[in-house]
């Protein structure tokens, strides 16, 4: 028998058109009635380019350089730590593994799961800003907007890592008269932890990147720098500290691809 | 069942199970940590002993109060259908500089994740099948450019890209477009990576050409993944583009700035209310796509 015939607005076709006009809205949400290159921009454009071939190297900015990486580095596992702590926290009563009822259970996934949601739907530069007005600038502002985020994203993660855990042993364990904690700490805990260490050295490496832009709102760090020299018209600096963000940003990833190869074997 | 004293034992016996790389960097991240909270509480600024002070804690109650509304002279932004509408078309740009910039993020990853993938240009799958100075130069160009624009973050990307391109949601776009074109095509490459090579010989055995093992064997291996990380980041963009519309002044990014430096805080309100409607339904959009996918 013949396959009967799709319609011509079948679902993804459908789909596809929907999306293909939402690009073209978007494409003319453009200002096009005005040049798109600035006055002025092609020569700016053109010092920004020759100023990469003479990054500023002297020692005095050098120090100033390693010293914003510190910052930056200092910020995020200050920030990566208390998301850790508290991600793992929400991420198991998120997961529901604790309940015994399946009412209990459905009221924690649901509620818990919610405020992780919340926590990431706002971005950490966002949170950075509200911090910075309702507690004052200062490091701990930083730190906490990272937190925040972050905390909501491993949250998420661990919990489903948490829940898909092979059943098998874990029905010995409470044949064997385990209670749910048990469960967790003696069958749980140890088969997920690979996988939710390898996600949060995954997240290390978007958590120093984040903590360089952190500074945007006045923190010290490798974006604060870069706004200051940027303000100077300071391109050769620019690019300096660019290289060194993007060096250690390149040094977390090879870590933490290292790490994730070894968790893997 | 006395389960507490055998929890030392458990985690001695969890800290064993980890060896050489894997102890080696849990030591190295604990050292890290340890390091960075004591150079932070060491610090005299560092705002954490202000943590434990009642007008902290009461700064921050009046700040919320005031996004709320609370003291404020007339109706507040949120109340008024008028600013609901002034600051939709605002959500609407950041919606259209989104769009953008995830479209040019997965044209410039689709153009270039072939040759980026190493079994691609100098293994298995290559032109001709082993590793030639050309592929190879192209191959470590592209993931080179992946390593700079995954690197720079998208706010510093605008940061750069306002110095010559005019204000609007172009530049935002431009530079949300870079930071997601090396994460995708990072990401797409090391799936290339990653495919069962078994295909590629047979098609081979039957007279196909390069182009064909590509077209046939590896890409259809690759494409639906490729469109899960494009909905993954777009999710990830929208969050994002309030940020860069800080400094590229398109969509809801800008009022937000302007909003807190003049510290209209209804307004804030209202911004924040759009951003996450945005979000929200981004995600929601997002999931729907992917279980169209997946069916």
């Amino acid at each position: 028998m013949a396959r009967p015939r799709a319609t011509f607005l079948e679902g993804r076709r459908l789909v596809s058109l929907a999306l293909l006009a939402a690009l073209v809205w978007s494409i003319w949400q453009v200002q096009w009635d005005q040049p798109i290159i600035h006055g002025g921009g092609i020569g700016a454009a053109a010092d920004l380019f020759r100023a990469l071939v003479t990054p500023e190297l002297s020692p005095s900015f050098l120090a100033t350089v390693l010293k914003a990486s510190w910052h930056t580095v200092a910020y995020a596992f200050g920030g990566i730590t208390l998301a850790v702590g508290a991600g793992f926290s929400l991420g198991v009563i998120a997961s529901g593994v604790l309940a015994r009822s399946s009412t209990g259970r459905w009221s924690m996934i649901v509620g818990t799961r919610g405020l992780l949601a919340l926590m990431r739907a706002i971005h950490e530069l966002v949170w950075a800003w509200l911090f910075v007005v309702a507690i004052g600038l200062s490091p701990m502002a930083a730190i906490l907007a990272l937190a925040i985020p972050y905390s909501g994203i491993l949250g998420r993660i661990y919990s489903e890592i948490l829940q898909d855990v092979p059943e098998e042993p874990l029905s010995a364990l409470r044949t064997a008269g385990a209670s749910e904690w048990q469960v967790l700490l003696y069958g749980r805990l140890p088969i997920a932890l690979p996988d939710m260490l390898s996600y949060t050295f995954y997240r290390l490496e978007c958590a120093i990147r984040a903590a360089a832009v952190m500074s945007f709102v006045g923190v010290a760090g490798l974006g604060f720098q870069i706004q200051i020299s940027l303000d100077d018209l300071r391109f050769s600096e620019v690019w300096t500290l660019l290289f060194a963000l993007v060096g250690l940003i390149l040094l977390i990833d090879l870590w933490s691809t290292w790490v994730r190869r070894s968790l893997v074997r | 069942m006395k389960p507490m004293y055998r929890l030392p034992s458990a985690a001695r016996q969890l800290v064993q199970s980890f060896t050489g790389t894997i102890r080696l960097s849990l030591i190295l991240f604990l050292a890290l940590a340890l390091a960075s909270w004591g150079f932070i509480l060491v610090d005299a600024n560092s705002g954490f002993p202000d943590l434990f002070m009642a007008e902290t804690w009461s700064s921050a109650a009046g700040f919320l109060g005031k996004l709320a509304g609370v003291g404020e002279e007339g109706t507040p932004a949120f109340l008024q259908g008028e600013r609901w509408m002034e600051t939709g078309i605002l959500a609407s740009k950041t919606l259209a500089m989104s769009i953008l910039a995830i479209v040019f993020a997965g044209t410039g990853a689709l153009l270039t994740f072939l040759p980026a993938a190493r079994n691609v240009a100098m293994g298995e799958l290559s032109p001709h099948r082993r590793a030639t100075p050309g592929w190879v130069l192209l191959h470590y160009f592209l993931r080179g450019t992946f390593i700079l624009t995954r690197g720079v973050p998208e706010l510093v990307w605008a940061m750069l890209i306002i110095i010559f391109l005019s204000p609007g949601i172009l530049p935002g776009a431009v530079a949300l477009g870079l930071h997601n074109y090396g994460i995708l095509g990072k990401l797409s490459a090391e799936v290339v990576e990653d495919t069962d090579p078994r295909p590629a010989p047979s098609q081979r055995a039957c007279g196909a050409g390069g182009l064909q093992v590509m077209g046939y064997g590896i890409i259809p291996q690759v494409l639906p993944q490729f469109i899960t990380y494009l909905l993954y980041r777009w999710e990830v963009v929208i969050r994002t583009t309030i940020v860069v519309g800080f400094v590229s002044a398109g969509g809801l990014g800008m009022d937000f700035r302007l909003s807190m430096s003049f510290f209209h805080y209804s307004d804030i309100a209202l911004l924040l209310a759009w951003y996450l409607l945005l979000v929200i339904g981004i995600d929601m959009l997002c999931a729907g796509l992917r279980k169209l996918i997946r069916e």
